[in-house]
């Protein structure tokens, strides 16, 4: 069965000014200002709100508009930058009142969007708009101190939103986990929120994928986040990848994980049947990857490193330009690796297999590593059945007591084992 | 019952105590009767005995001494170019005392050495001909880098023939009192496929339980590839769940142990009676031989099995569609 899942960012996001998480006094000032529009028009008549993404900039004004009952006219980076979308824009910037009789904000987003030479016009027409207008306009950025803003700043009030505190995030991620029935320990959301390094939005979306479908959530399933740095995240280098429409931006998206290749290798492998759900598409995804990974077998053999480029091919653009028949719809979560979660807790399990490989190589004319693999599962059978088999085996491989009781796999077994070879050195 | 593994105390002693590679021994009892040995490379599947001539022909040569005489290196341990220059160079340059004036080495699983490593060797093997003999023992000769493979004499060693392999298995159950039951030596036979010292191996752990070795204990106890699990991850992936079936995969690897050529084998064997059209069988047999020709070239088992997988879920889908 497949469940669409929405995206805990937009199930979660905050429907009144007071669910926001943290930025108490800038959140307040923003207030202020919209409320003294109600005497006069203000000195000021936008203001600028500036910081690091995802710590709600944008969801203060949206609320802060619902809150206040104020009509919401929002435009983004993609819109101001024809003459006309400007022009549209400064009618409506002129009246305070809307059509019914409501008030008006304003709001232009993602002002870092705009650049190039064709965008230094967008900015200077904006700038016009704000001297002359009639009810409040904001704009966001994340800094607001772009050259390219100089002029158009002495027209702002500039209010700066920081990261809130983890311990605020913390509490944010224990209230969803409450509505969500995930059972989560305090250890592990500290650790989101820390890691999350105030950027509330990227705390929900690894929340999300961590905890979502799970009744508990322990600090071991989040731990090894810690794999992963916060400049780009693995999700977004994963979208990049999965959903990635040139070649080049497939292949791109490697620089900007911070995890070596293998490790993107295993997140990529372990996220392509979600993600490509048509059978064509994933036969010829899975493909790409089968491909890159004969490449590692081949760097492997021959200790030529500059075959990478290939692996990275196929592992990037080879599995984003399988994408032919499947849909995108929904927000489907990203997986931890399931096998690199299998390593890890059998990380000793294969330090021990190994140890008792290099015994069995001392007899056996094979490898350590070959006699781990392909004679050790019939030691297991041997020491679980029969004691007096296994005994006289542990004696002749010269293995110790530990090693004994890793191939009984009981308690009872390796104790009658033990006790045999014991009576033996009588 | 003795207390040993049994593939190393029925491993021969000596040439004329192997009963298989006729032709292999009959040339190989000729150098120890001329007291001089060629550089060798002993290409051939697992478990067909190549370890064991080439531990045979030094018996054969040195006497009850030979460990004075030779040294064993596994290159899947030691696979490095470090290994060469100091390990097998030190060995190689040291004259050896006695009538024989050279030692031998044998080199295990050596298609497991870096090509580095393997050209570090070639000037080794060459400069110390008079002091050394070395035995390159490989499963895939055509890794091993061309300029050895010129200095060497090759020898293919091939699978056990059905009825040497029951002579073989039958003796040994006889000699350790174990009753083995007709079906269960098809079993073994099916499971490792003429590879002996698997065949012994599993022998040994099926006699483990007490009971006459029949096919039930034998499959019960070989990893879990049975043929009933693969044909289920199988029917899986053709009814469209490539989820499921790459889970059912990591099982038997991870959990069980299963080689993915065994996997692999058995795939294919159960394609060919699975219940889709003709055509489409064949068509199938060609994905999984390139599947199989990637594993050959030292690729990641699961990744290219559940390649193969996914060819199958497209497969199951296509042939599900109304034409």
């Amino acid at each position: 069965m497949r469940v669409l899942y929405t995206a805990w960012t937009v199930k979660y996001k905050p429907k009144s000014l007071n669910e926001i998480v943290g930025n108490k006094e800038a959140i307040q000032s923003l207030v202020d200002w919209v409320e003294s529009w109600e005497n006069n028009v203000p000195k000021k008549r936008a203001v600028f709100l500036y910081g690091p993404p995802g710590i709600g900039k944008t969801v203060s004004v949206e609320t802060l508009a619902n809150d206040l009952g104020m009509e919401f006219v929002e435009k983004n980076a993609s819109d101001y930058r024809t003459e006309d979308a400007i022009n549209r824009f400064a009618g409506l910037a002129s009246q305070y009142g809307s059509l019914f009789g409501g008030k008006r904000i304003i709001l232009l987003d993602e002002l870092d969007g705009l650049t190039g030479s064709s965008d230094r016009g967008g900015v200077r027409a904006i700038t016009e708009v704000v001297k002359s207008a009639q009810c409040p306009i904001v704009l966001i950025a994340n800094s607001a101190y772009d050259p390219r803003f100089s002029n158009l700043r002495v027209y702002c009030l500039l209010i700066e939103f920081k990261k809130p505190p983890a311990g605020e995030i913390a509490k944010l991620l224990k209230h969803i986990c409450d509505r969500e029935d995930v059972k989560a320990d305090e250890e592990a959301l500290r650790f989101i929120a820390q890691r999350s390094g105030g950027d509330v939005r990227s705390a929900l979306n690894d929340l999300q994928t961590l905890a979502q479908g799970k009744s508990s959530l322990k600090y071991e399933d989040v731990s090894w986040l810690g794999y992963r740095d916060r400049q780009e995240t693995i999700f977004n280098v994963l979208r990049l990848i999965l959903y990635g429409k040139t070649c080049i931006s497939a292949k791109q998206a490697v620089d900007m994980a911070d995890v070596d290749i293998d490790m993107l290798f295993e997140w990529i492998y372990e996220n392509v049947p979600a993600h490509l759900t048509d059978p064509h598409d994933l036969a010829t995804a899975m493909d790409a990857l089968s491909i890159a990974d004969v490449y590692r077998g081949r760097i492997r053999a021959v200790q030529d490193w500059s075959l990478m480029r290939y692996v990275i091919d196929y592992m990037t653009a080879g599995v984003a330009m399988a994408r032919q028949n499947t849909k995108v719809h929904g927000w489907i979560p990203f997986k931890f690796p399931g096998r690199i979660q299998m390593l890890s807790r059998s990380k000793a399990d294969r330090a021990m297999q190994l140890n008792i490989g290099q015994k069995i190589r001392r007899r056996n004319h094979i490898s350590a590593v070959r006699a781990s693999k392909e004679i050790l599962p019939y030691l297991k059978i041997i020491f679980k059945n029969n004691a007096s088999m296994a005994a006289g085996i542990a004696k002749w491989l010269d293995l110790d007591a530990e090693m004994v009781e890793y191939l009984a796999e009981s308690e009872k077994c390796s104790a009658e084992i033990a006790e045999l070879l014991s009576q033996d050195e009588k | 019952m003795s207390f040993e593994m049994w593939a190393e105390k029925y491993r021969p002693k000596a040439l004329s105590d192997i009963i298989d590679q006729k032709e292999i021994i009959e040339r190989l009892k000729s150098f120890a009767k001329s007291r001089n040995v060629p550089h060798c490379i002993f290409a051939g599947p697992p478990g067909t005995g190549k370890t064991t001539a080439a531990l045979c022909l030094t018996r054969d040569l040195y006497g009850d001494a030979y460990r004075e005489h030779v040294m064993e290196l596994n290159a899947s341990d030691e696979r490095g170019i470090d290994v060469v220059r100091e390990t097998v160079k030190t060995f190689a340059r040291i004259k050896s005392i006695g009538d024989i004036p050279f030692k031998i080495m044998i080199l295990d699983e050596a298609d497991n050495m870096t090509s580095d490593a393997q050209q570090a060797l070639r000037r080794t093997m060459e400069r110390y001909t008079e002091t050394c003999r070395f035995i390159l023992c490989a499963n895939y000769s055509g890794k091993i880098i061309e300029p050895i493979q010129s200095r060497c004499a090759p020898f293919r060693f091939a699978y056990l023939p059905r009825e040497e392999h029951d002579r073989y298995l039958r003796t040994i159950a006889e000699k350790e009192k174990v009753k083995l039951v007709d079906d269960g030596l098809d079993a073994v036979f099916d499971v490792c496929s003429g590879d002996l010292r698997r065949a012994i191996n599993t022998l040994q752990a099926a006699a483990s339980l007490n009971k006459p070795v029949d096919a039930k204990i034998v499959y019960s106890i070989t990893g879990r590839a049975s043929p009933a699990d693969v044909q289920k991850m199988l029917t899986t992936a053709m009814e469209g769940d490539f989820s499921d079936a790459r889970k059912q995969l990591r099982a038997m690897i991870q959990k069980y142990g299963v080689a993915g050529s065994d996997i692999i084998r058995q795939i294919h064997i159960e394609l060919f009676k699975a219940n889709i059209p003709e055509q489409w069988k064949i068509k199938l047999a060609d994905a999984i031989g390139e599947i199989d020709f990637r594993l050959v070239e030292g690729a990641d088992q699961e990744v290219q099995l559940s390649a193969l997988l996914a060819r199958l879920v497209e497969a199951g889908c296509e042939i599900a569609k109304p034409s």
